[in-house]
């Protein structure tokens, strides 16, 4: 970047009114390169999809719980179904149900957040370790 | 109507109705678009793996990149043994991906706003996961549902909990799919209503449908990213759920 602009400096000093003029270039090169590490630094393509990826965070914690109960409700009233015992099972495996969507939507918010970024930093698991139990 | 925000997800047979054994087997309007995004993942992929050039071409790269994408996530979250579901996982996000793309054209179906749809493929994803984890672990894997170092006392609670727990993965996981395709759709197919009925209101109408055109436009291009962003999470997902049944760790 530095290169091309040498021989202009050496002849804006030559000729007085190109003197303003080579001012602001550097100070203008000096500008883009100040603002080009400051978007490395912040990432800014990610920004923009920020908003969408919050969304899709969080309709899914909420799709982990609502499954949860879902499952519970469905199972109580499968075995009040078969037994014959209507409310007892249903509101027992509802309970559960309930804390199975807690245990899911915890276990889905420590769960690294899926996007490709951060996918190319997390090392590959290690496997052979933990085959053998 | 037309203007019937569900009327878009009605199932219309195409060809008359044949019946199997007492299956309604009919040709319909949601088997048309899964064929035709069959058709149009292997199209592209032909036209991408056609002619392969060092240097890729337009067509090329964006199947490179596709092909890539899927590879990176397959390597990196199941590991090198992993690679066996590879193919399954690409078929699975290319499926979903492109369903629901096709679904963002106007007047065309959208495969995945259908709840059995996603149901079959998240239930599919789940019973995969089980055959995998006791083909590796044997019965040994059923010790997922008894976490160590919990108190005897509890223990048949914490069971329960971590069973339900895994039966309510292939729930959310469709249900995730479903009902973004369905609300997002639904949402789109009511501001744009909103815009139509305002705008026959006369010139008062007009002024005050810019309101939910602008919203409408917001949100097409929301759902197109929607539309991919499920399609990675259905496809990461039943990658995490395949690494639990190969690794897994108590």
């Amino acid at each position: 970047m530095a290169d091309p602009r040498k021989p202009e400096t050496s002849e804006s000093e030559a000729s007085p009114e190109l003197g303003d003029l080579s001012n602001r270039l550097k100070d203008l090169s000096a500008r883009i390169a100040a603002e080009k590490s400051d978007q490395s630094a912040a990432r800014r393509p990610s920004n923009r999809y920020d908003g969408a990826k919050d969304y899709s965070k969080g309709y899914r914690l909420a799709s982990e719980f609502v499954a949860g109960v879902l499952v519970g409700g469905l199972i109580g009233y499968g075995l009040d179904y078969l037994v014959g015992t209507l409310p007892l099972f249903l509101i027992v495996f509802l309970f559960l149900g309930f804390g199975a969507g807690l245990l899911n939507m915890s276990r889905a918010a420590n769960r690294s957040q899926p996007t490709a970024e951060e996918l190319r930093k997390m090392t590959p698991p290690n496997a052979d370790d933990e085959e053998e139990d | 109507m037309a203007n019937d925000p569900i009327h878009q997800f009605q199932i219309q047979d195409l060809t008359g109705s044949f019946n199997l054994g007492g299956y309604d087997i009919s040709f319909t309007n949601s088997a048309l678009f899964m064929g035709a995004t069959v058709t149009v993942i292997t199209a592209f992929l032909w036209l991408a793996s056609r002619k392969a050039e060092l240097v890729p071409g337009r067509v090329q790269s964006v199947g490179e990149l596709w092909y890539g994408m899927i590879d990176n996530m397959v390597n990196n979250v199941l590991g090198h043994d992993g690679k066996k579901f590879f193919p399954l996982v690409f078929s699975l996000f290319s499926f979903v991906l492109v369903a629901n793309m096709l679904g963002m054209f106007p007047y065309f179906f959208t495969v995945t706003s259908h709840v059995i749809v996603t149901a079959s493929l998240a239930l599919f994803v789940v019973a995969l996961v089980v055959v995998v984890g006791i083909y590796k672990h044997g019965l040994g894997w059923f010790k997922l549902f008894v976490p160590s170092g919990v108190p005897l006392a509890i223990l048949p609670f914490i069971s329960l909990i971590e069973i339900i727990s895994f039966l309510s993965r292939p729930i959310s996981l469709g249900l995730r799919l479903f009902g973004n395709m369905l609300a997002g759709h639904i949402v789109l197919k009511v501001f744009a209503g909103f815009v139509v009925s305002l705008g026959a209101l006369g010139i008062g109408g007009i002024l005050g449908a810019i309101a939910p055109l602008a919203m409408a436009v917001a949100l097409t291009a929301l759902e197109f990213l929607v539309a991919f962003l499920q399609a990675f999470v259905f496809a990461i997902l039943t990658c995490v759920y395949l690494n639990d049944a190969l690794h897994t760790h108590h």
